[in-house]
């Protein structure tokens, strides 16, 4: 019996989020923008929709007069990672 | 990247090219290590100097180095500004940095208090200790931290070497090696010579790897820019 994937992780923008996310302690809006080749729009919704679901925290500030945008994954978000990629490992054994 | 459905397969070339992305995020401009690197040669070099040619410049050199803390906080301040990104490792680096920073300041503290209360504490007991020149003149004995060159370059290695370590950064490896061997010999040394290896050490564990990051840091730029 195979786990079903998670539907908020299994988009490829949302899931690079995640993995950037997972792999730094927290970055930038423009960072994560410009290492997912997004356009700020599709980035923006994305993030809301991982927010929406508890898996990212997302901090506003201002830094010279512009608004800065940090995002870091929540303990939340890392369980929903990890369950993915069991997932995603009990489907490509079943492939095999 | 679309909001569309794709393969198991994708999924994780996905998670894997991102985490690659993530890895290769750690810029560091060698700035801190420039100057921290300089104002401790200097220092030592200075103090070496002054011990071994008998002269003075006027005020305690090493006084130098608590002036940094000021372009340092400088440095910090622009740093996070121009910073897109905390990695994981970033973040405990930093902390042990502070902590380094925290406990040079405590031993200084123990270098200039203790002797001070310990000879305190010994006329409390009603014991005095008279110290007999060469020339057999007497003086009431003072107290002093013993051989305090080693204990800063013990100190010195434990960050870079760990620095060393995390970041696979070899001329901070090696010359944390190479300040671990510099304390033993300063076990056997005068303070004079203590000066001079600490003078050393703030050359090779911060100042070489500093100008080392800064020419690779300004060489990823330009390629990026080309």
């Amino acid at each position: 019996m195979f786990k079903e994937l998670d539907p908020i992780l299994h988009a490829p923008l949302r899931l690079a989020v995640i993995s950037l996310l997972l792999s730094v302690k927290e970055a930038e809006f423009t960072f994560i923008k410009e290492k997912t080749n997004s356009t700020a729009g599709n980035l923006s919704v994305q993030i809301s929709k991982l927010k929406e679901a508890a898996y990212i925290d997302v901090t506003k500030q201002f830094r010279n007069n512009y608004p800065l945008t940090i995002c870091k994954i929540t303990p939340k978000g890392v369980d929903a990672f990890e369950n993915y990629v069991k997932a995603l490992q009990s489907y490509m054994h079943l492939n095999n | 990247m679309e909001e569309e459905k794709f393969s198991e397969k994708e999924s994780l070339k996905l998670i894997t090219e991102m985490i690659q992305k993530a890895k290769h995020s750690f810029h560091e401009n060698g700035t801190s290590a420039i100057l921290w690197g300089s104002v401790i040669g200097i220092a030592g070099l200075v103090n070496f100097a002054e011990l071994y040619w008998h002269f003075y410049i006027g005020f305690d050199v090493w006084l130098i180095v608590m002036a940094a803390i000021i372009p340092q906080v400088f440095i910090s301040i622009r740093k996070s500004k121009q910073k897109q990104v905390v990695t994981h490792i970033e973040g405990v680096m930093d902390t042990i940095w502070i902590v380094y920073g925290i406990s040079i300041f405590a031993l200084m503290f123990y270098f200039n208090i203790v002797p001070g209360v310990t000879d305190k504490f010994v006329a409390l007991e009603g014991t005095s200790i008279i110290q007999t020149n060469a020339n057999g003149t007497t003086q009431p004995f003072h107290f002093f931290p013993l051989s305090y060159g080693s204990l800063l370059l013990m100190l010195y290695a434990i960050p870079t070497l760990t620095t060393g370590i995390v970041h696979k950064f070899k001329p901070m490896f090696w010359a944390a090696i190479l300040c671990y061997i510099f304390f033993i010999i300063s076990c056997f040394t005068s303070t004079a010579y203590d000066m001079l290896l600490n003078g050393l050490a703030g050359i090779f564990n911060w100042f070489i790897p500093g100008l080392i990051l800064r020419r690779k840091f300004y060489g990823q730029k330009k390629a990026v820019n080309v």
